[in-house]
């Protein structure tokens, strides 16, 4: 009796004593519609751990980071995971890719155990408090916190009674946060004019932004995919719409602002911009040159952060590691931002998310001929 | 008066993709599913031509229609030449596992991000007034011309041109054509040629309205309805079923819910399907099952 546990014991151990590094598992559309978002956060986050192992690694351990293509297909993130569970025995399942493809990686690590972890994909509500035990997130998104600083920054600067339409992208995440905005602005005062939900792919945003303009609103709110956010501003625009605008930072929108030239044109988000020349920065610059990264650097700040929390969590994770261990080490963790957020990103065991959701609000200045801040951070507080 | 330009805009989109479809179905009945991604190439090659040819922007619009055109006759010549004679399943399965590449082949060469082809030729895409309340941007100006002057040549290139009357003998009856000494595949390759420049084109003047997107591929796709409702073996049939299609998908937006402007092409397509299966424009007898 006592042979056969052991034996039993030493193959439930063997694959992670046989593993000579901290093995991390990533489904990411890094390919199909939004892979211009969640691709350059896979690359900066595989840069950062890249130079973390050139370093010595953690704990005197390599971080092994395996990437699966999902192509933001739900059959294809659960193939994935069950890949990456199965047979690479990650520690840590990651997702950067559509909200589609939640169900079935968090059916999976459910399954097998495992924490999955939301790095630069949308952070679903499960994480907020009182969050599910194995769901954690550090993107920038946040359902319901966006729209509550996106509504308090447009009241702060509102001198007049404020006209509000939305618009949004018809996707099941952007369509709910779009409606709650709506319902939250009518608490706030202001009143709802117009909401538009374009679909996925529209060839022409015009129609849209016809409807939407002749609602006269002297401000529109949008949370969707980039694409869906800007050509509506642009077709407004160019039907002769002369209201104020504002919008979610996206990974792009640091560039997006210095090619829209719109000085009514705002952007809200929870990263710093690179105008801040921060020296965290100055990391990212040196750690993404030597990786030879393709995308623009400005938009590799939200896959540093995931890189940063990696890090973090698997720092006090003691060797050798298990998906329990990773899990202990999660629900207590304290990272420093560096500058690029507010304030740091703090996990308790009942708040996945953060503790501290922090806002800034930036646009063009046309006199400047640069990218100006127009809010410094303003903190709202997670809780239950 | 907006509304009309809406629906103009919109017409000419889908009239100079679909246009690529009916092109290659009338010629060889072979449904091609990677028209999309045929578009989408064209809209990367203005990118590419554009940055090559830096200053020079007619040099980089000619040079990328030139491969537009080169790229739809290679893709006979190296694939769909092969399907001659096969089923015409074999061929559209071929189109499709052609289309999955090319995407594939795009995000590596290309990479993800957006691309703005008319930043890079120098140009901005300027609002302009139309009938007095209407607005237009360039770009949608210049779609809507271009539209009608790719229609304008190609029925005066199928009705008064000898390869145009080959192309139209060889859609007739193919095996009487060649009898006749056309050169089928030469007929063939001149088709996809045709309807990926088009198509490219579509996709250029896209580009130049709203950048490229990784969704660039599905608008694709989404002008095969008025293709279907005009009839897919008729032009003219092409540019009425643009028109409807359109123009349901514009007055739904406005008077009825914007959720239901991405069904409405496909309940016009249905409604057309049970009424009058080969569309409006299309031949009845060559209507066949895939």
């Amino acid at each position: 009796m006592k042979k056969t546990l052991f034996a039993v014991l030493l193959a439930a151990a063997w694959p992670v004593a046989a593993q000579d590094a901290y093995v991390i598992g990533v489904s990411a559309a890094m390919t199909g519609p939004g892979a211009g978002i969640y691709a350059p956060v896979v690359d900066a986050m595989k840069a950062y751990l890249d130079h973390v192992n050139a370093k010595g690694g953690v704990n005197g351990r390599q971080i092994r980071l395996i990437v699966q293509d999902d192509g933001a297909e739900p059959s294809r993130a659960a193939a994935n995971a069950k890949k990456l569970l199965a047979q690479d025995k990650v520690v840590i399942l990651i997702n950067t890719s559509l909200s589609s493809t939640y169900a079935p990686m968090i059916s999976e690590a459910k399954r097998a155990e495992v924490p999955l972890y939301f790095g630069g994909s949308v952070c679903p509500k499960e994480t907020y408090p009182p969050a599910d035990p194995l769901l954690f997130c550090s993107s920038a998104f946040g359902a319901n916190l966006d729209s509550q600083g996106s509504l308090a920054f447009i009241k702060s600067q509102a001198k007049e009674p404020v006209r509000i339409g939305f618009a949004a992208m018809a996707i099941p995440i952007a369509r709910a946060e779009i409606d709650y905005a709506e319902g939250l602005s009518k608490t706030m005062g202001m009143t709802p004019v117009e909401k538009q939900i374009s679909p996925p792919p529209a060839p022409d945003y015009t129609p849209f932004a016809t409807k939407l303009k002749d609602a006269n609103p002297n401000w529109v709110f949008s949370w969707s995919p980039w694409v869906s956010q800007v050509r509506t501003f642009e077709a407004m625009r160019r039907l002769g719409w002369n209201g104020r605008y504002v919008t979610w930072a996206h990974l792009n929108a640091e560039d997006e602002l210095a090619r829209i030239k719109d000085g009514e044109f705002y952007v809200i988000g929870t990263n710093a911009f690179f105008q801040d020349d921060l020296p965290v920065h100055a990391e990212i610059r040196a750690v993404t040159h030597r990786a030879n990264l393709k995308s623009p650097v400005t938009y590799l700040t939200e896959g540093f952060i995931a890189g940063m929390v990696i890090e973090a969590a698997l720092k006090n994770t003691p060797w050798p590691p298990t998906p329990q261990k990773v899990l202990a080490a999660m629900n207590n963790l304290k990272v420093d931002m560096k500058g690029l957020r507010g304030g740091p990103l703090e996990w308790t065991k009942d708040n996945h998310f953060r503790t501290k959701q922090y806002y800034r609000v930036w646009k063009w200045d046309a006199g400047k001929g640069a990218v100006v801040r127009v809010q410094d951070w303003q903190a709202i507080d997670v809780k239950r | 008066m907006q509304l009309a330009v809406n629906i103009a805009v919109l017409a000419a989109i889908y009239a100079l993709i679909s246009c690529g479809y009916v092109l290659i179905y009338r010629v060889s009945r072979v449904l091609s599913l990677a028209h999309g991604e045929l578009m989408m190439l064209g809209a990367y090659g203005l990118a590419a031509t554009a940055s090559l040819f830096s200053g020079h922007p007619l040099v980089a619009i000619a040079a990328s229609g030139a491969l537009a055109l080169t790229v739809g006759v290679l893709v006979y010549a190296l694939l769909m030449w092969r399907m001659t004679g096969e089923s015409v399943l074999a061929a559209v399965l071929t189109t499709i596992a052609l289309g999955i590449l090319l995407r594939g082949a795009m995000v590596l060469a290309f990479g993800t991000q957006t691309q703005y082809p008319l930043q890079q030729l120098g140009w901005t895409n300027a609002s302009i007034a139309i009938g007095g309340s209407g607005r237009i941007s360039a770009a949608g100006l210049v779609l809507v011309l271009g539209t009608g002057a790719v229609y304008a040549a190609l029925f005066v290139f199928l009705r008064a041109t000898r390869w145009g009357i080959r192309m139209r003998a060889a859609g007739q009856n193919p095996l009487l054509a060649a009898q006749r000494g056309i050169r089928l595949h030469g007929v063939y390759a001149l088709a996809w040629g045709l309807a990926t420049f088009t198509g490219g084109m579509a996709g250029m003047l896209i580009a130049c309205d709203a950048g490229i997107e990784a969704t660039l591929v599905t608008i694709g796709l989404k002008a095969f309805p008025a293709a279907l409702v005009g009839g897919l073996d008729s032009l003219f049939g092409a540019l009425v079923g643009s028109l409807i299609v359109a123009g349901a998908e514009v007055l739904i937006i406005n008077y009825v819910d914007p959720l239901l402007s991405e069904v409405v092409p496909f309940f016009v397509l249905l409604a057309m399907l049970v009424v009058r299966p080969w569309g409006l424009f299309g031949t009845r007898e060559e209507l066949d099952r895939v």
